[in-house]
């Protein structure tokens, strides 16, 4: 009999470890989910920022190039050169909105993490029927990490995934 | 002035295609989604939609599709310009009605190119 009541105390001791562990984890990826949110915004305020510079340069060369005399080629010349270059800075800025997608898709996958989480502390949250018997926190831990390892599943899987796109077809045009 | 609608979910991809069409001439009208370009689209004549596939509410294709039921949509050039790539896809877009697919990141003079060419 207290055999069982030490092996029960044990399982309960093991249990509540995976609750620390899990708690632990869950507010480490809180932490983490809020930094790819503040990094998401930072990037779309920058993106924001460089578009509002590249169209008011654009205008302003726009409206340069029209109001060069005609038969003065070369300042013309001239303007759709800076132009190219602000194309060029353009195209690139385009990686931002491609990071943005694989901040999105770290999100949904820590989100994911963190549901599975939660449902392990729920698991946790109310008492054990017999709590002298170590077959009861077994099952509980059990349960819990049944819960762990399928997020864990979850996030290889969609890491897995193919998250975008041959790079090959990149800028590739199709008329039909 | 021709009037070219983009719709993009992303603000930042549909300022660059303003930016380079703006650049050249053209005037761009905005739509965050296939909804939203839908009814852009029929309460503005519109000479080119630029759309992209993969938004919330309404995708591209189904856009194309709710557009090319439209009288005035028969026969106004639609781009797709996304980061979908793959020929089902493509294919998709075609039996819908679109006029060309156009692959992300795109090359803003290329993009130009099209526009020009579809145009036409």
């Amino acid at each position: 009999m207290s055999e069982m009541r030490s092996g029960a105390g044990d399982a309960a001791q093991a249990s509540d470890l995976l609750v620390t562990v899990a708690e632990s984890l869950n507010e480490r990826l809180a932490l983490t989910a809020g930094e790819l949110a503040r990094s998401q915004v930072m990037l779309r305020e920058a993106s924001g920022e460089l578009m509002t510079a590249f169209r008011g340069a654009a205008d302003r060369l726009v409206a340069a190039q029209r109001s060069v005399p005609p038969g003065t080629t070369e300042r013309r010349t001239e303007y759709g050169v800076v132009l190219d270059h602000l194309y060029r800075a353009v195209e690139h800025l385009q990686s931002h909105d491609l990071v943005n997608q694989l901040i999105d898709a770290q999100k949904q996958r820590v989100e994911k993490m963190r549901e599975k989480l939660e449902e392990a502390l729920m698991l946790a949250s109310s008492p054990v029927a017999d709590p002298q018997r170590p077959d009861q926190w077994i099952e509980r831990s059990r349960a819990m990490l049944d819960c762990i390892v399928a997020g864990i599943r979850q996030m290889d899987e969609d890491a897995r995934a193919p998250v975008h796109k041959d790079k090959q077809s990149a800028g590739s045009v199709d008329l039909f | 002035m021709k009037t070219i609608l983009a719709v993009d979910d992303s603000a930042t991809m549909r300022e660059m295609v303003a930016f380079v069409l703006e650049s050249a001439g053209y005037r761009v009208i905005e739509a965050e989604d296939g909804a939203q370009g839908l009814d852009r689209a029929t309460a503005t004549s519109v000479d080119l939609v630029i759309t992209d596939q993969n938004m919330p509410n309404m995708d591209g294709l189904t856009l194309v599709r709710s557009l090319r039921e439209l009288r005035d949509y028969k026969s106004v050039p639609i781009l797709l310009l996304t980061t979908e790539s793959s020929d089902a896809m493509k294919a998709q877009g075609r039996a819908a009605g679109a006029t060309g697919w156009l692959v992300k990141p795109f090359d803003p003079a290329t993009l130009l190119e099209v526009v020009q060419k579809v145009l036409r």
